[in-house]
């Protein structure tokens, strides 16, 4: 699903974030991108999302080279990818539904079919009732639920969750993983960018570990995993 | 672009011209005071236009003979000036004819002409142009041609009045160009300025549009609707107030009535006039949009990361 091929990414002018990054995550593969702050998490899933180009190396998504996409087609790569941040990024003049049902409307389906489709995600994570609400008068948790659910709209193929956690306590961010897990098991490939090494360890799935733009190796994993540095 | 999407962008336009309610109307105020100052110019050119044809199809020449003029002589002339292509209609004024319409004129007064002999006054021959025959330059080159003949004296025509008054028109014609340039790139600055604050009003959902895989089209699709909005809207409020300000001058301004009044009726914009003044105020509000949309994104997106 994600190829990246000796991928680096230098910020004017002269900040090397990411160095020679190469990585495979396969279909349906859970990914955490582990490793402590200003390691290159964000940048390399920006890189993905194509909110940032790399300065060298290729990334394939799906088979298809997004390494320099015009803009037009960086809306369709968007469509397939499924955006969590730590920071919800809701809109908070529109309810719950129509913060869901935008993502759908913005690709051109009905109004109707959008929050039809929204309100069904929104059952399906529990939050039928807010519906109508704004997402200032939801609690942390529930408002990362409402990401989580646009996110999902247009049944992407691969997600990508910046932080999703960062900013929940304990229980609703292991409620948010669950759902996470969840959708993974339905067929999406899930790439979660973390900074929190007690959950990456309590789901023993693969982490890709960055440390200073680079990858580390798996003792240097092993060794951050033990020690959390 | 869908039906959907159409549906979307209207909604979105619904939604933000009321979010920014004041400023769109401030906006549109602008755009209708400088659409109001053009169609003033326009409205000012087209009535002295107007005028100047008025007085233009009144314009005769009037070529004063030499006395004594032999009838054959005389019937010779008649013709030759009547076959002249831009001379519709030709009168000849005899001396006594001459002496007694001067006689008309001066009414009681006429004793005055008592003693005089009645040949004083000479014979002429009062020249009409055929209509679109009546510019300056075509008067001038016929009063030019007469006076070769040598049974003409004198050619007199009001060409200093049609000079004028043509003068007057180009000057008119300028102030609306100058005047009016200096403040539509005026307004254009403003209308970008309101597409600017309603970007910044909504950058986060344009930020949430862009990362949820909205087209650029679709993204700016809203704003420039809106300031095509706003440049339809000034145009229309613009030509209300001059229509307002034409039937005060046409019904309540009876002295200026009083003194158009041979020259015919004030007019007001005809339907293309009308048609270009909310052209140019939809031109002006669209372009004035799309160049700022255009500019605020790219700095926008550059300045995070995006191309």
């Amino acid at each position: 699903m994600i190829q990246l091929f000796h991928v680096s990414k230098t910020y004017l002018p002269n900040y090397r974030a990411l160095t020679d990054i190469s990585l495979e995550v396969k279909r349906g593969e859970f990914v955490f991108l582990g490793g402590p702050s200003g390691a290159g998490k964000s940048t390399l899933l920006k890189l993905l999302f194509r909110q940032e180009e790399p300065s060298e190396g290729q990334i394939l998504i799906d088979g298809k080279n997004v390494t320099r996409l015009p803009s037009r087609q960086v809306a369709q790569l968007r469509r397939k990818i499924g955006l969590i941040f730590q920071e919800f990024k809701l809109l908070p003049d529109l309810t719950v539904l129509d913060n869901v049902a935008l993502a759908a409307e913005v690709i051109g389906i009905s109004k109707k079919v959008s929050r039809a489709k929204a309100y069904q995600l929104l059952r399906e994570l529990g939050l039928k009732e807010r519906y109508d609400s704004k997402p200032l008068s939801l609690s942390g948790g529930e408002q990362q639920r409402v990401a989580i659910a646009r996110a999902l709209v247009n049944e992407p193929m691969l997600v990508l969750a910046d932080e999703p956690t960062g900013n929940l306590d304990a229980e609703v961010a292991e409620e948010t993983m669950r759902l996470l897990f969840k959708i993974r098991d339905k067929g999406a490939t899930i790439v979660v960018a973390t900074h929190d090494l007690n959950l990456i360890n309590r789901y023993g799935t693969r982490v890709i570990l960055l440390q200073r733009g680079a990858l580390a190796d798996d003792l240097k994993l092993a060794s951050w995993q033990e020690n959390g540095k | 672009m869908r039906i959907a999407l159409v549906g979307f962008v209207l909604r979105r336009v619904h939604h933000n011209l009321w979010q920014l309610f004041w400023t769109h109307v401030l906006t549109c105020g602008t755009v209708a005071m400088t659409l109001f100052v053009f169609g003033a110019f326009m409205l000012v050119e087209i009535n002295l236009t107007h005028l100047l044809k008025d007085w233009g199809e009144q314009i005769q020449l009037t070529a004063y003979l030499a006395k004594k003029l032999e009838p054959a002589a005389l019937q010779a002339l008649l013709k030759r000036v009547e076959t002249l292509p831009e001379v519709e209609r030709v009168r000849h004024i005899s001396q006594e004819q001459a002496w007694r319409d001067f006689q008309s004129a001066l009414g009681a007064q006429s004793s005055l002409l008592e003693g005089l002999p009645r040949d004083v006054l000479p014979a002429s021959l009062e020249i009409s142009l055929k209509p679109a025959r009546h510019d300056g330059t075509v008067v001038e080159q016929l009063a030019q041609r007469l006076k070769e003949e040598k049974a003409i004296t004198i050619v007199d025509y009001p060409q200093e009045w049609v000079e004028g008054l043509e003068l007057i028109v180009l000057a008119v014609e300028w102030a609306k160009w100058i005047f009016g340039g200096v403040l539509f790139l005026a307004t254009f600055f403003i209308v970008g300025s309101t597409v600017k604050l309603a970007m910044l009003a909504r950058q986060a959902e344009v930020e949430i549009m862009q990362l949820v895989g909205a087209s650029e089209e679709l993204i700016q699709a809203p704003f420039v609707l809106e300031g095509m909005i706003q440049g339809v809207v000034g145009g229309a409020v613009a030509l209300a107030l001059l229509w307002v300000g034409y039937l005060s001058l046409k019904n309540e301004t009876t002295s200026l009535a009083g003194f158009l009044a041979p020259l015919g009726q004030i007019q007001f914009l005809d339907w293309q006039n009308i048609a270009l003044l909310l052209v140019i105020g939809w031109l002006l509000g669209a372009t004035a949009s799309v160049i700022s949309l255009r500019r605020f994104l790219k700095t926008w997106n550059s300045s995070r990361g995006e191309r």
